[in-house]
């Protein structure tokens, strides 16, 4: 289970994350929607270490994440997607998934290989590419790679930020569907941060609605759907 | 003809250990952002230890790994004890404009040149010794005729042709040559992947480290060793890394042997007094023409 | 109106400053002796080519490893221009000047395009090169023998105001006016428009050009100023004597470069006290290691290593070194109170 409370994360005395409370349970699709500059980022960086949180503490079962490194948050089981595809457009496609696993090599050696086949087989297109740069892949591509490297991590956590930024509704709903098979197959825990909140709420089992660094709604999924009062007051549609 | 081939052979010799110290400055610069002005500073002090070790009496080879060791170490702890500090302190006023980012290190390498000098020197004694090579530094006979090259060129290009393939073998074969190269290109992803990228960039401060001392000790038989005598390698070693690309491996020695044919043809065929004038009109050429380098990608430039 | 006023304001406040360091010298000269006299007349030449450090990396944030060369040049300038064409002094030690500041043009077109480390570099490479060039036109500048000038005899009418004038006092009276001049035109160029467009480049270079800032042009017209400044300097630490490669060799670049950083990289004052500190420094050690027995070997890389370890210390503690310290000091007394 994470369990944040009271977090605060400031840049420059401009508080980004306003003391926000609440919990994501494991095994399910956590959705955090708002709009542009409601904190949504933030608070991922802030979960994964990027960030430094000004106070609070955020929990993932009995770990506190808030004094630990990003790369020893990484390390105990939370692997971040960053905003954007981040993967590294000058290495190739094969190393950009070697990369996320490298710091198991030595030990988990045979179950690295196990996960990057596993990854190859949801993505078979990153398996055809696999020795271009990842530079030369289209968005949706790239955005497939980037969970990929997250995953050959065997994460128990998946942070993802805004996973359909920039791309076709077809291919964004393609990348979704196939993230919310991974949590219904293996369990895993995802926090999924989307500014199309339709999108992220059809998939999600839980809703949280961040405005201006604050929690302004937190429940069920299907019940933020159906709130149509609250999204016009918050998303404007 | 003969003075052809003889300028060739030099150039080629002279131009694998500017390969060596334009590596070992790329690599810190890829790395952290750094040019560090204070390697051939290291690489002095390693060459010393060598040196001391051979007057007590110790094997040319023992020494030789010895001091390829310090220079890692070395390395390792100018990044441990003074870069990784400075550079981390991100809310120092200072170091909030863009310009100082790059400047403060420059000037803290210089700090680390002078106190590696002033150290030499109190140990050491500044005057000038000879550095011995395992080959001797004569003509290579086949019958009768001279052959343009000698035995210590034909060692030291072998021995930087070995290191070489070896530093080609762990960027692109090995999983800590990856995480090299990630991290220089991304260190954001590279630290969301888990790989602490602090402990990988004092690695390659001390892959540096060791490279450029590897140029010291190749290049001391020939120069002698005192202090300063390693300021012009420095010198040249950045020229070679600015034609080649600072932000490219490969360049970096390209740009090397490129130097080490430059400098070997001025001194075959117009005068030693000329290789100062020549390697600043080469590197001034070199930054008007094709500033990213010849094998540099303009948008890692990081200016 | 009140531009105008805050102008004459600034004006007055340069001159003031500006008279004041060149009574604070000649207070100085009197206590001193020959020799510290003549540290003295050093220390007004080489302040002038730290301000111009000061200007290039403290408010513009452009590095200079070869401010000894551009002093090379200035002194090679004017030393050419007394002896092979019979100039005065005075007017050689002006056209050095100008000859500088053709320099630093050039240098300042080559230098806008580089930033950083590749500045770093190539004014490294540039503060080997110059000197060597004397070397290699051997018949035009008389190669590692140099030029012999000096700053010849004090005028009748000056020894008939002050007295006897000895050979340092005279330095010191020659360079004092100068480095009093140079302070005046720094502190006005950093008081003013100009000096806050060169500190916007310096900070975010982007910014500044969305600002409207032409960054090359601003880059360019620093490298005249401080070209002009170094010229300045070289010329006068020419005339102590001889103008040769080993007067301006690259240590002297890096000295320089050193006592603008720990006296203060964005602080006059700091130039002010960092070039004293390089100067004194060396003869400050040698008093104190006199006391103790060590070997000449020793000795004579003690300075060294006392001024590298200065500047990583600097760096490491404090990077606006000793006049960002007294800030800082001041600033926490100042909060204590409250």
């Amino acid at each position: 289970m994470l369990a944040i409370k009271n977090l605060t994360t400031e840049f420059a005395s401009v508080k980004a994350l306003n003391g926000i409370s609440f919990q994501a349970k494991p095994g399910l699709i956590t959705t955090v929607i708002g709009a542009n500059g409601a904190g949504k980022s933030t608070l991922l960086r802030t979960i994964s270490g990027l960030e430094k949180a000004t106070s609070g503490s955020i929990k993932w079962f009995d770990e506190e994440l808030t004094q630990m490194s990003v790369e020893s948050i990484v390390r105990s089981g939370i692997a971040q997607v960053p905003e954007g595809h981040a993967v590294i457009s000058q290495l190739s496609v094969a190393e950009n998934i070697e990369l996320g696993g490298l710091f198991r090599k030595r030990i988990a050696r045979g179950d690295l290989a196990i996960a990057t086949k596993e990854v190859y087989e949801l993505f078979p297109i990153l398996y055809e590419r696999r020795n271009e740069q990842a530079g030369s892949l289209s968005g949706g591509e790239r955005q497939m790679l980037a969970i990929s490297r997250a995953l050959v991590s065997r994460p128990k956590l998946l942070l993802l930020d805004e996973p359909s930024l920039g791309l076709a509704p077809l291919i964004s709903a393609q990348i979704i569907s196939i993230v919310n098979g991974l949590c219904r197959e293996t369990g895993l825990t995802v926090l999924l941060v989307e500014q199309n909140a339709n999108t992220a709420l059809a998939v999600a089992d839980h809703g949280i609605l961040l405005a201006l660094g604050e929690v302004a709604a937190d429940m069920p999924a299907s019940e933020m759907a159906a709130d149509s009062a609250l999204r016009a007051a918050y998303l404007g549609y | 003809m003969n003075s052809f081939l003889t300028a060739f052979f030099s150039g080629t010799a002279q131009g694998a250990i500017y390969a060596l110290v334009s590596l070992g400055l790329v690599l810190v610069w890829r790395g952290a952002g750094v040019v560090n002005f204070a390697q051939m500073g290291q690489a002095m002090f390693t060459t010393y230890i060598a040196s001391q070790m051979i007057q007590h009496n110790n094997s040319y080879w023992s020494a030789f790994v010895v001091a390829l060791i310090c220079g890692a170490l070395l390395g390792a702890l100018v990044d441990l004890a003074i870069m990784r500090p400075l550079t981390s302190r991100k809310n120092s006023q200072l170091l909030n404009s863009q310009s100082m980012r790059t400047t403060i290190p420059v000037i803290a390498s210089l700090g680390i040149l002078g106190v590696l000098k002033a150290l030499a020197g109190i140990l050491w004694a500044g005057e000038e010794r000879g550095f011995p090579s395992p080959v001797a530094p004569n003509a290579i006979k086949i019958g009768s005729t001279n052959l343009a090259i000698t035995g210590f060129d034909l060692f030291v290009i072998g021995v930087v042709f070995a290191a070489l393939v070896l530093t080609t073998i762990f960027f692109t074969k090995t999983g800590m040559g990856l995480a090299m190269r990630a991290s220089a290109l991304n260190p954001e992803v590279t630290r969301l992947s888990g790989i602490r990228v602090g402990s990988v960039r004092t690695l390659g401060w001390a892959i540096s480290g060791t490279a450029s001392s590897l140029a010291g000790l190749l290049v001391t038989p020939r120069t002698n060793l005192s202090p300063n005598t390693l300021d012009l390698l420095l010198i040249v070693g950045f020229t070679a890394a600015v034609v080649g690309g600072l932000s490219s491996l490969a360049g970096s020695v390209l740009g090397g042997f490129i130097l080490g044919y430059v400098i070997s043809f001025v001194n075959v065929y117009s005068a030693p007094e000329n290789v100062f004038i020549a390697i600043l009109v080469f590197l001034l050429l070199a930054l008007f023409l094709r500033p990213q380098g010849i094998l540099g990608s303009k948008e890692v430039r990081r200016v | 109106m009140s531009k105008h006023r805050t102008h004459k304001i600034i004006g007055l406040r340069s001159t003031a400053l500006s008279l004041l360091l060149f009574l604070f010298f000649i207070l100085l000269n009197n206590q001193f002796g020959a020799y510290n006299q003549s540290q003295l007349a050093n220390i007004a030449t080489l302040l002038i080519a730290v301000l111009s450090i000061t200007l290039l990396t403290g408010a513009s944030g452009q590095i200079s490893l070869g401010q000894g060369a551009i002093m090379a040049v200035g002194g090679y300038s004017s030393a050419l221009l007394v002896t092979r064409l019979g100039f005065s002094m005075w007017i050689s030690i002006i056209l050095a000047i100008f000859i500088s500041a053709l320099f630093g043009l050039f240098l300042g077109l080559a230098a806008a395009r580089l930033s950083g480390p590749y500045l770093a570099g190539t004014t490294l490479v540039m503060a080997l090169a110059i000197p060597s060039i004397a070397v290699r036109f051997e018949t035009f500048f008389s190669g590692d023998v140099g030029l012999s000038v000096d700053y010849g005899m004090p005028p009748i009418w000056l020894t008939n105001i002050v007295g006897e004038i000895s050979i340092e006092e005279w330095s010191l009276y020659v360079a004092l006016p100068f480095t009093a001049a140079a302070l005046f035109a720094v502190l006005n160029l950093l008081n003013t428009r100009t000096g806050r467009t060169w500190r916007a480049v310096r900070d975010n270079e982007v910014a500044a050009a969305l600002a409207g800032i032409n960054i090359s042009r601003t880059k360019i017209f620093v490298f005249v100023v401080a070209s002009a400044l170094a010229g300045l300097a070289g010329a006068l630490y020419g005339f102590r004597g001889l103008v040769a490669p080993s007067v301006y060799p690259t240590d002297l670049s890096l000295t320089l470069l050193t006592a603008a950083v720990i006296g203060g990289l964005r602080s006059i004052g700091g130039a002010i006290f960092g070039t004293f500190a390089i100067v004194f420094l060396p003869d400050l050690i040698e008093r104190v290691s006199a006391n103790f027995t060590i070997p000449e070997t020793i000795g004579n890389y003690l300075p060294g290593l006392t001024i590298g370890l200065l500047l990583l210390l600097t760096v490491i503690t404090n990077p606006r070194g000793a006049a960002g310290a007294l800030e800082d000091l001041r600033h926490h007394r100042h909060r204590k109170k409250h």
